[in-house]
């Protein structure tokens, strides 16, 4: 809401500058967005007087002018509009002056003609959004003064952010109160001046059928009013504020609710059809809001009805058809209470905002209803002419303006605080319009009727606290209540030191990336999660893998210089329907291009499978976990043969694998790509360190080179390995891997280390010489082997 | 002449020519060599010994006191330039080992953990050192959770500030939503207690992702919370405005000036929007804190008596603070950087780069 500084005075003899009223504003809970200062935004325009003006000889659409700013030589200016004449007084912006806009003036050649300045339309002064041609001066405005001064352009407005609790600062009375009750300045009440009622006009009836939802409803008839455009100082407070002028009666009806906070409608008389009805919409029913939009009601919104149709949703907009136009010579005019919540369910199913709506939803101070009807007829009456009916009141105003009394514990306050209440808190509430009564630790709190959003002792709580000043409560350490164990999950710190980049993602992706990596259901059980209102169909679906977020990022990268990226991330995937379903932690690798590049030391290398699984195989062994990888030639997206399985017992945990080629390709990556995915939320704890005794005695290393026939894979060959060995094996590893020369066709040469050892005693030549006997033979029988040299 | 001087002279000889090779000998290795020729149970200088038999007995002590004489001169002499070679030999290898010291060290790549990531564990160590538990909850939530429980029913115009992705129609009876903010977990924190049949005091941290309907400079549709609040009897504003500033002093390693403004928020009551003394220019005011030397930073205030009603809590008994800050925001203002889409792109150099600490 835009405050404008002098019409904020009206209400309230302030004599602080802008910046100090707008930390005070803040203070007390008002967000100051920021200080407009209009008049100095134009700053160095001024009254010019268009002498001359004859056509530029090389253009066609452009006019050399001659101005006239009072000084001794006249201003030579090339001007592309046409709206004016040789004359005419318009707003020129003079060499070095700043425009609203951001654009500097300077001296410029236009088609070889010299221009010392601009001529300016409303939108170049930041008076309106855009504009047709200049502004064109009155005849008297003075030559050579200050476009703002002369304007009456406002010094300072001050860009408020109101909260939805505050329906009573919507206004410039409201505003003004919180101030002037801070400041102990007077609050200026409005004017009286009630015109008087003349019985030859017909008073409106009124029915209120839904009285729940319409607390009251006043209307009144006048006759006979000439509408036309309203005054500059009231058209040019409407612009300072925000809003745009439309004609008289509208304008004055705007005017009344930025100054008082009651939002009002005025009718066409002679549109309306018989009585006005305040009831709710039937099932079916259409309106045409004011802005030309037909939307179909449902049986519980809050329509305004004549007759024969909705002429308004209650509180939000008026109809089309029944709206005041510069013919209107008879209006019905309506000022009224409606309920809040009513007006914002109309407003969010209708999809139509307005000024009028915004302030019904947060609460209007249903004591203004009158007081703003009164202000607005004796506005129009005294502007455009008419007389006034008596005014139709349906609904009890008195019990609806009546205080509200909360009894409270003063202590609770305190408690809740966290600080005794000053005394000279009590007066600046009493100046804001509550009633305050002490009796012992009893708070006797009345709360007048523009400050609904008051209801609870808490909320009584906050209002001390606001004229208490949040900087005065005092700094408190609560005392500690319990010790936590810490469970620092160390799940990303942990892929992190292996060499991988942390990256994160968006949850959603395409339906496209979706599909890559999980095949679609059946339509009966749909797992994908979709959005209906995405920010883009690329973030429209809730992802079921982590790989398509991870590719693109990769994708990003290699664009971008990189020769390689190992990245990991943490996330949850998503699955299932409204009724049932899963979010899963998550954590996922990815690795493509070099994870060597060429150095003193070392030649430059591709990242392979093996690389990814010895990561993966790490960070599990990290949390006290050993996977067995199982190949599966099935996984949707990654290549069979570099594709497996990853069990943690006998539960799969995830998946690791090279990326399809062509898959990889429409992410422009050329090089191999390997995932891998674990799934968090199956893993269980791992085991936790317990101590064992170094082992006294030595161990002994032995060495085995078989020929296997291709296809033997090492899982199975240590496996069988490690049954034949018995007891004493402590581990066995592949040291070497060979088919080159010397090796025949389908077969593969693998060295296989042992290191045994006994807790009890030194192993002796015969002890290691049983044990890799009884290796042999079982590679012999099982695997066909053949032990060489 | 005598044969004890005979064998003198030959000893003497013998000396003689021993020292002389060794003085020439270039290696330890000849050196061992000439040992083991001069000094050695084979070696000349036994061989010399045997003709010591043959002298008259009173003689042979004479003799014997010359060869050990002659023994221990050879000996210290060969120790001497045992020493003198092998001082030498050391010298020359590490001359021979000699190094470019400046060369790159062997390396293996280096990860580095994502900056909102580093931010969130540094925040929730804080807090968990402050006695606050690690609470998490769902990101699909319903509506009671994200909204009504907190005090915001369908019609409430804060609503609107939640710009929600709703899965299907907002106020179906069961309608799901991304959850919009942490408070949620608020409110699963403190059902679970009162379920199990439990009671304040309460002291829950929880992390996670939220996400609103928006996209731009300033505006990403997924972004980063921590929410954190205390309910027990007597908690205060004042306890509130403690808490705010031990963490935000821990997370900015430095005394930051913290101000508290009057705002309105449905679940807290009375409710504070957090500013800090802007870190750009040390509370002086520039460009980024709009001159006025302050940063807004987070939302607080004390809990809302319907949000403990709707877990089943009194609040004529308990009382509790809230507070919600978003995580991106703090990191941007600790690390000075920019623009908030850098975290989602992920450009490793950007990540990289602020690993780097």
């Amino acid at each position: 809401m835009k405050i404008p500084f002098s019409w904020l005075k009206e209400h309230c003899p302030i004599e602080k500058s802008p910046q100090d009223v707008a930390d005070d504003l803040v203070r007390l809970g008002h967000e100051v967005e920021g200080i407009e200062t209009p008049r100095a935004g134009v700053k160095g325009v001024r009254v010019g007087h268009i002498v001359e003006m004859k056509p530029h000889p090389d253009a066609d659409k452009l006019k050399l002018l001659k101005i006239d700013l009072g000084d001794v030589d006249h201003l030579a200016i090339v001007c592309g509009a046409t709206n004016m004449v040789e004359g005419d007084k318009v707003p020129v912006a003079t060499v070095g002056t700043c425009l609203p806009n951001g654009l500097k003036i300077k001296k410029g050649k236009i088609r070889g003609e010299v221009s010392f300045g601009m001529c300016c339309s409303e939108a170049e002064l930041g008076l309106a959004e855009d504009a047709d041609g200049l502004l064109i001066l009155p005849q008297d405005a003075p030559v050579g003064e200050e476009v703002g001064e002369y304007l009456g352009l406002e010094e300072a407005v001050f860009d408020l952010d109101i909260t939805p609790n505050r329906g009573d600062c919507m206004s410039l009375r409201g505003i003004a109160r919180d101030l002037a009750a801070d400041y102990g300045l007077p609050l200026i009440e409005p004017g009286d001046e009630v015109v008087a009622t003349d019985d030859s006009v017909t008073t409106p009836t009124v029915g209120v059928v839904a009285s729940e939802d319409c607390l009251l409803y006043r209307a009144c008839r006048i006759e006979g009013v000439k509408v036309s455009a309203s005054p500059d100082w009231l058209q040019a407070r409407l612009i300072a504020a925000g809003l745009r002028p439309i004609n008289g009666v509208v304008d004055v009806i705007n005017y009344t609710m930025l100054d008082l906070g009651q939002p009002m409608h005025a009718f066409d008389a002679d549109t309306l059809h018989g009585d006005i009805t305040v009831r709710t919409a039937k099932e079916g029913e259409t309106f045409t809001s004011l802005e030309g939009k037909e939307v179909s009601l449902h049986a519980e919104d809050l329509v305004i009805a004549d007759d024969n149709s909705v002429i308004a949703l209650a509180g939000i907009m008026g109809s089309e058809p029944t709206g005041v136009t510069e013919k209107t010579t008879n209006i019905v005019l309506e000022s009224a209470a409606f309920r809040p919540a009513r007006i914002s369910i109309t407003r969010r199913t209708c999809g139509l905002v307005s000024d009028s709506s915004m302030r019904f939803e947060r609460g209007v101070d249903p004591g203004m209803i009158a007081l703003a009807m009164d202000q607005v007829a004796h506005m129009i009456v005294g502007l455009f002419g008419g007389k006034v009916s008596a005014t139709t009141t349906v609904g009890d105003a008195d019990s609806l303006i009546k205080d509200t009394q909360i009894q409270v514990n003063m202590q609770r306050i305190a408690s809740r605080l966290g600080i005794e209440v000053p005394k000279t808190a009590d007066a600046v509430l009493e100046r804001m319009g509550f009633g305050i009564e002490h009796q012992g630790d009893t708070l006797n709190f009345s709360v007048p009727s523009h400050r609904p959003d008051v209801r609870l002792a808490e909320d009584i709580s906050e209002e001390y606290a606001r004229v208490i000043g949040f900087d005065n409560i005092p700094v408190v350490m609560p005392p500690l209540t319990n010790i936590q164990p810490s469970k620092v999950d160390t799940g990303i710190t942990d892929a992190v030191r292996l060499g991988f980049v942390q990256v994160i993602n968006y949850a959603f992706i395409s339906p496209q990336e979706q599909r890559l990596f999980v095949a679609e259901d059946a339509p009966q059980d749909d797992k994908d999660l979709v959005l209906p209102n995405p920010i883009s169909e690329a973030m429209s679906v809730m992802r079921r893998s982590m790989f398509p977020s991870l590719l693109n990022t990769a994708k990003y990268n290699m664009n971008r210089q990189q020769t390689g990226v190992a990245l990991v991330e943490q996330g949850r995937v998503y699955a299932g329907n409204m009724i049932e379903h899963t979010e899963t932690n998550m954590l996922a690798w990815l690795m493509t291009g070099d994870v060597q590049q060429d150095t003193w030391y070392a030649k430059t290398r591709k990242a392979d499978f093996f690389d990814l699984k010895g990561a993966v195989e790490s960070w599990l062994q990290g949390r006290g976990l050993t996977a067995r990888f199982m190949a599966d030639d099935d996984v949707q997206g990654l290549q069979a043969g570099q594709t497996a399985k990853i069990f943690i017992g006998k539960s799969v945990a995830g998946y690791i694998g090279k990326v399809d080629g062509d898959l990889a390709d429409g992410f422009d990556l050329s090089d191999d790509v390997f995932v891998a995915s674990i799934n968090l939320d199956v893993l269980h704890a791992g085991k936790k360190a317990k101590f064992q005794p170094i082992p006294e005695f030595p161990s002994i290393e032995r060495d085995l080179v078989f020929l296997f026939d291709k296809g033997a894979t090492s899982d199975a060959i240590l496996q069988t390995v490690r049954k034949a060995c018995g007891q004493h094996l402590v581990n066995a590893s592949i040291f070497d891997l060979y088919d080159g020369e010397g090796v025949p066709e389908g077969k593969v040469s693998l060295g296989i280390r042992f290191v045994l050892q006994d807790g009890k005693r030194t192993l002796t030549q015969e002890d290691s010489g049983k044990a890799m006997q009884a290796v042999i033979d079982m590679m012999v029988n099982k695997f066909e082997a053949e032990l060489r040299g | 002449m005598k044969e004890v001087d005979e064998l003198k002279a030959q000893l003497q000889d013998l000396q003689n020519k021993a020292l002389a090779l060794f003085a020439e000998a270039e290696s330890l290795k000849v050196l061992q060599e000439l040992r083991v020729a001069y000094l050695g149970k084979k070696g000349e200088l036994t061989s010399v010994l045997k003709g010591v038999g043959k002298l008259p007995p009173e003689d042979r002590p004479v003799i014997g006191q010359f060869v050990n004489a002659t023994k221990t001169t050879l000996a210290e002499a060969l120790d001497k330039a045992e020493v003198l070679l092998s001082d030498k030999e050391k010298q020359a290898r590490i001359q021979a080992e000699r190094i470019d010291i400046t060369l790159a060290g062997r390396t293996t790549s280096r990860g580095v953990v994502h900056p909102v990531q580093q931010g969130l564990n540094e925040m929730t160590a804080i807090f968990s050192q402050m006695g606050f538990e690690m609470a998490e909850g769902p990101e699909i939530e319903d509506e009671f959770h994200n909204f009504d429980a907190l005090n915001i029913p369908a019609e409430h115009p804060a609503r609107a500030m939640h710009d929600t992705f709703f899965f299907n129609a907002e106020g179906d009876a069961d309608a799901k939503l991304l959850r919009t903010h942490t408070s949620p977990v608020q409110i699963r924190a403190m059902q679970a207690c009162v379920d199990a049949g439990g009671e304040p005091p309460l002291a829950v941290v929880a992390a996670g992702r939220v996400y609103r309907c928006d996209y731009d400079v300033t505006h990403s549709p997924m972004f980063h919370q921590v929410e954190v609040f205390k309910v027990d009897k007597d908690v205060s504003l004042a306890h509130l405005k403690g808490v705010l500033q031990h963490f935000l002093t821990a997370y900015f390693e430095k005394d930051v000036p913290i101000r508290l403004r009057p705002h309105y928020f449905p679940f807290t009551e009375p409710s504070a929007e957090v500013d800090i003394g802007c870190v750009f220019c040390n509370h002086k005011g520039c460009r980024i804190c709009k001159g006025s030397g302050w940063i807004e930073v987070l939302g607080s205030g004390m809990i809302h008596p319907n949000v403990l009603k709707a877990v089943g809590i009194d609040s004529s008994v308990y009382s509790g603070f809230a507070f919600g800050l978003g995580v991106e925001r703090l990191v941007m203002l600790k690390h000075g950087i920019p623009d908030l889409r850098l975290f989602f792109e992920n450009d490793v150099r950007f990540l990289r780069r602020m690993g780097a600490k």
